[in-house]
Order: C-alpha cells, then structure tokens, then sequence
C-alpha cells in the first residue's frame, strides 16, 4: 500500500516538474536565450578540427570559441545533443530549441534567407578526397563517376554546380560516413571542407589523401534566428571583444598553429 | 669507338632538344605575349541550380552565378564588369561580391560593388595583384527566360586605369521552366498562398509550392523504395520457410543453429546490420552494388522474422492433422506441402503482411548509407530548401501504401474469426466425432508401428 502511494507521489511530483518545465520554457521566450543565461548550441559534432565528441563530450576549436564567447557575454554554454546538419539551419530559424547554430556554417545569401550570421571567424576552401591507391588527380576527374557529400553542405552544392550531369552524387548524415563510404568503396570521391578534410585524412582514414583543394574562400558564421538580432548583435560584441583581448588568437592558434587568424571583420 | 659515337649521337641529340626548347620558348613567349592582352584568365563561369528538384538552372527564376579569374602575369586589376545576356532580370537581393585569394588563402579585399539587370561592376581599394585568383559571386540573378546557352561578357580596368576586354566566358545552359516550375512560380504571386505561409507552422511543414514540387521530384523515390521490398520481401519468404523448417528440425544442433540466426537478427537493430553490411563487407573484398545490398540486407533481416511468423502458423494446425496424412499413408513432405502449408498461408497472411508493411517502411533506413530511395530523395530536398514539407509529402506516399494493406489485414482478420467462429460455433457437437475419428486413426498408427516393429 505504502509503495503505492510513494509511486503515486513520485508521478504527480514528475508531473508537475514536466509541466514546470513548460511553463518555464513557454515564459522565457522574451529574453536573449531561450533559457535565461543559458547560451544553447545545435551542432552536428562530427566535423574535426572544428567539432567533434569526445568522450561523450564535445571539443574542437568551435567548442573552445563559444565557450570563450558564451563566458564574455556571461552565459552558461549547453551543446545539444549532436543535431542532424541539414534540417540544423532550419531549427535555428524556428527559435524553439537552441539560440545558435555552430557547425562550420559557410555563409552564403541562400542562407541567409533562413537565419542571420555573426560576423566569419574562419577562413575555409573544399577539397576533393580520393583514396591513395585511386588514380584521380583532381576534382574534374570525377566527373560522371559516383561522388560523396554531406548533406546540406557547400560541398554538395559544389558537386552540382561544377561536375556534369553523369555525375551521381550520394549525400550523406556525417562527415564521418562519407568517408567510411569513401574507404569502403560506396563513393570514388568526397567533397567537403579543406580544413576537416586535412584532419580526416591525417589523423583517421590514412589511406585516403587530398587530391585536390578547391579556392572557395568561404567564410564561417555562427547563425542566429532571424527574430533575435539583439543576441546576434551581443554575440558579434562579444566575438570583437575575445579578439581584442586575444582570447581569440589564442584560442585559435592552439587548434591551427601556423595559420594566421582571420581579423573577424564584418 | 662506340663509346665516341654514343656521345656523339647524344650530343647531337642534345643540341636537337636545346634548340626546340628555344624555338617552343619563342612561340610560348610569343602566345603569353597575346593573351598577356587579355590579362584575365577565365577559370570558370557556372550557375547554382534553381530547381527545387532537379540540377538544370531554369531561366527568368533567380540563381546564383559564380565567375572566377586569375590574374595573369605583370597585370592587375582594379576594377571588373560582367556584362549579363540580354534578358537578364535581378531577384529580390541581388547583389555581387568578390573574393580574392592567393592560392587557399583569402585576402581582405575592400571593394565596391553595382548590380543592374545589364551588369555588374566590382571595384577594388587597392588593385589586384598578379598571380591572385578572384572569384565573383552573382546573388539572385535570372538568367534570361528562352532556354539556350548563355555567356558572360565585359570588361577589367587595371592599376593604369586601362580598360581591356575580357575573353568571354564558358555558356551557362539554361533551360525553360518545367510545367512544376511554372506552377509553383505561379503560386509565388498568389495572396492565398503568401497568406497560408505567414503561418510559420503551415509555411514549414504544408508549404503549397512544396507539395507541389515534392509529389513528382519524390515518385521516382518511392518507386525506388517499393521496388526494394517487393524484390527483398519475396526474396525473404523462402529463406524464412527454410529456417522455420530448420528451427523445427529433430536434430537439435540444427535447431540450436536456426535458433541462434533467428535471435541474432530479432535481436539486433537493422539500422546496425545496414551499417555492417555496408561498411563492413566491402573490407573483406565484397562490393555489391548498394542497391542490390540494400535488397539483401532487407530479405535477410525479414527471413528471420517471418521463420518465427511460419513456424507459429505450423505449429498452430493441430498435430492431430499430421497424424491423419500420416495414417492415410501421406509421406511427410507431402503432409507439409498439401496438407499443413496451405492452411498455415491463410493463417499467417495477416501477420506476414504487416511484416511487409513494417520491412517498406524500414527501407527508409537504408538512406543513411547512400542507397537513393524515397527517403534520400526528399531528405536532399529538405536540405535544399530547409523546409520539412518534402518529409511530409514523402510520409503520404508510404500512406499510399500502408494504409491500404492495414485495411486489407483487418479484413482478412475479420474473415478468419469469422470462419473460426463457424467452426467453434457448433463445435460441441463437432468436437467428439472428430476426436473420435483422430483417436481411431492415431489407434491406427500406433498398431501399424508396433507391427513394423
């Protein structure tokens, strides 16, 4: 009898902490983050040197920036869960889940229809990735065979715009699965970014190398829902105030030594 | 002596080669010379594609176009003008913007840029040196409405303030709107639609323009997606029939071994088994093509499901009836093909259907691995245009199925309680001359064993 009623209470207490939560959620919508003095991250967390997990826990230099964002505007930092990269975009517009996007989001005008973007902390180009023992030499060799990309990601765009219509492009989740597919022979080529591209094939999948890299000059954002440019405006502050004081350069010559910061004008 | 005439030869041949390199340097000097003229060389003109489905560029709906040069030797350049085909139009936003980059690496490169419906013109701070590669982005231009080959054309200032002529560039194809394209272009002016998608909720998930373009761009996936079960559904019903058959064996490590595969595979997810089919074989020197794996994995997976659904639908025709075939001197085989299958099929068609219905909708799993089915089609679309509306309409053509065979089941659900209840209606009476007839056959087969015996 005793349990029972022990359960009874342990329900209702659940209850009420779900529909607090709720209400809680609901309230907050008015302020700078969706929860106050939360800075909440959707990212897809498979994208080294920039992202990935660890143990369980993300790390890379975008994890180390928004932490060094997130502490100058005095904001407690929570990455989600690890989000699907091509719907990401979408659920920062919504607003609903997260307060930024921060997957190595190259910003383009396409996007910028959907979400905002601070002002580019980095400086990134594609690359082609074939395996060693492949004979291609560059991105145009590929054309009319069965190439790789991540969904929703420049290099697929690049794929279309420049390889021929013979072309079959597979898009896939995850960095990390297209070049499993890459290595297991699903796809001759894979087109993402130059910076991942040089970790991959450096540090994980030895057997593949970078055929070619491909100026784009792009330039990453961190995007921000269209409705919330007061948290985009403190983000960009925030972001000019780390360079100042060189957190910034710190942060980033730690993950790419050698390279030289971007000066993170607008 | 042969040494001396060796050398001599390749001397000669020497002299051969330096006096071609000077007369190939001459002519080289003498081309670099003439396209020094041009001073820009064109590395590509291309256009993104504006089909929401489909990679060709439509004309008159806005795109983005990119134009990329480098800079040739003892040139700069200060200032470039693209001049657009005739017929250009500018969407909402239009705008140009340049990139410099030395080799991979982007430099600051302050500049000016105007955009028209005739051109646009980019103009430097400071001159762009030699050797650097500049890349143009064109946002939001439509390239002229008749289908054709176009190109761009236009001029550079350089440091000097000289004006030159740019070679022109390589023909973007354009093609006329699509009967999806119009309509959906058409549907962008209308009040009806603007006002349903001002509803965020209606605009993200039953955009109108979507619907549209997602039925035809998704049929083609679901094709795809039917054609897996239908060929990997059929494939799995006479593995399962063999399993459930092994897992009834009287050898015990027969059945010990049915038993293990049918565990492993009920056991494990099929998103897992996809991913160690498909990455995990072509290891061991195994590279299927990734449709037909897809096929494999899904009668695979199924087989080990319908063994359990065949050997339950066997084992519930009571044994009394292999007793009957055996007394009317019915060979086993015989007894399970005429006698136990055909009753065991009627019984387990509900049950086998619904695991059909739950094997079409698994082959949205294989999207994860590249396999182009319904699910990949429209999950490239979302991607593209960051709207759930294909997720949608993809959720209503596996309706088109399911639903049906869900009704189809309960049907013949109803048919067979319908014919249970009419056999266990007067079963009362029924029941002892039956038994009465089994107890007499089993007396039958007992005596005729004992006489073998």
């Amino acid at each position: 009898m005793s349990k029972k009623r022990s359960l009874v209470g342990l329900a209702i207490c659940l209850m009420m902490a779900i529909s607090l939560s709720l209400v809680g959620c609901g309230g907050s919508s008015g302020g700078l983050t969706i929860t106050p003095g939360v800075l909440t991250v959707g990212s897809d967390c498979d994208y080294p040197p920039f992202i990935e997990m660890q143990g369980g826990q993300p790390s890379g230099f975008e994890y180390d920036l928004l932490a060094a964002i997130a502490d100058e505007m005095g904001l407690e930092l929570v990455y989600l869960e690890p989000q699907n990269f091509d719907t990401l975009l979408a659920s920062v517009a919504a607003g609903t889940r997260m307060d930024v996007g921060v997957s190595s989001f190259t910003i383009t005008d396409e996007r910028k229809q959907l979400v905002n973007f601070t002002i580019p902390y980095f400086d990134s180009n594609q690359a082609v990735v074939t395996m060693i023992d492949s004979s291609y030499t560059n991105a145009m060799d590929l054309d009319g065979e069965t190439v790789g990309a991540q969904s929703g990601t420049t290099g697929a765009d690049w794929v279309r715009e420049n390889l021929g219509p013979d072309t079959e492009l597979k898009e896939f989740n995850g960095a990390s699965e297209l070049m499993a597919s890459l290595v297991a022979g699903g796809v001759e080529g894979a087109f993402y970014d130059e910076p991942t591209a040089a970790f991959f094939v450096a540090n994980t999948y030895t057997n593949s190398h970078i055929v070619q890299s491909i100026p784009t000059g792009e330039q990453y954002g961190i995007a921000v829902a269209q409705n919330n440019t007061e948290l985009l405006n403190t983000m960009n502050e925030a972001m000019i105030a780390i360079k100042k004081n060189g957190v910034f350069d710190e942060i980033f010559s730690r993950h790419f030594p050698g390279v030289s910061p971007p000066s993170l004008a607008a | 002596m042969i040494k001396v005439n060796k050398h001599s030869t390749a001397s000669s041949t020497i002299r051969s080669i330096l006096v071609t390199i000077a007369v190939l340097s001459l002519i080289v000097c003498l081309t670099a010379g003439s396209t020094q003229a041009v001073g820009l060389t064109i590395n590509k003109t291309t256009a993104q594609s504006n089909q929401i489905v489909g990679n060709n560029i439509i004309g008159g709906v806005p795109t983005r176009i990119t134009w990329e040069a480098t800079v040739g030797a003892n040139e700069t350049v200060k200032q470039i003008t693209l001049v657009f085909p005739e017929g250009t139009a500018l969407g909402e936003g239009a705008n140009s913007k340049a990139t410099v980059l030395d080799d991979l690496t982007r430099l600051d490169a302050p500049q000016t840029s105007t955009i028209s419906a005739e051109q646009t013109t980019v103009t430097f701070d400071e001159p762009v040196a030699s050797g650097l590669l500049i890349r143009i982005e064109m946002y939001f231009i439509a390239l002229p409405e008749a289908s054709g080959e176009y190109r761009l054309t236009g001029s550079y200032v350089d440091s000097a303030g000289k004006e030159r002529e740019l070679q022109a560039s390589r023909a973007i194809s354009v093609i006329s709107a699509t009967t999806v394209d119009v309509i959906t272009l058409w549907m962008d002016d209308q009040p009806w639609v603007e006002l349903w998608n001002s509803v965020l909720f209606l605009k993200v998930f039953l955009n109108p323009q979507l619907i549209v373009a997602s039925i035809p761009a998704l049929f083609l996936g679901w094709l795809r997606s039917l054609l897996l079960v239908l060929v990997g559904f059929p494939l799995a019903i006479p593995i399962g029939l063999a399993i459930s058959f092994l897992r009834m064996s009287k050898l015990r490590i027969i059945r010990f071994f049915a038993a293990i595969y049918v565990n492993v595979i009920r056991g494990t997810p099929l998103f897992l088994q996809i991913y160690i089919a498909f990455f995990g074989l072509p290891f061991l020197g195994i590279s299927i093509d990734s449709y037909i794996l897809g096929i494999l994995v899904l009668a695979v997976n199924s087989s080990a499901y319908l063994a359990e659904i065949f050997r339950a639908g066997i084992q519930s025709i009571p044994k009394g009836q292999f007793e009957a075939s055996a007394s009317l001197g019915m060979h086993p085989a015989q007894t399970m093909f005429h006698v136990i299958l055909p009753q065991t099929i009627r019984r387990v068609i509900p049950t086998a259907t619904s695991e059909f219905i739950l094997l079409y909708k698994d082959t949205s799993l294989l999207a994860a691995v590249g396999v182009m089915e319904q699910m990949m089609f429209a999950k490239s679309m979302v991607a593209s245009t960051g709207n759930m509306t294909p997720y949608i309409v993809s959720a209503g053509y596996y309706l088109l199925i399911t639903l049906p065979l869900t009704k189809i089941i309960a049907e013949f659900e109803k048919k067979l309680a319908a014919a249970d209840d009419n056999s266990s209606a007067p079963d009362d009476k029924k029941k002892p001359k039956m038994s009465l007839l089994e107890r007499m056959k089993s007396i039958q087969k007992i005596k005729a064993l004992r006489n073998k015996k």
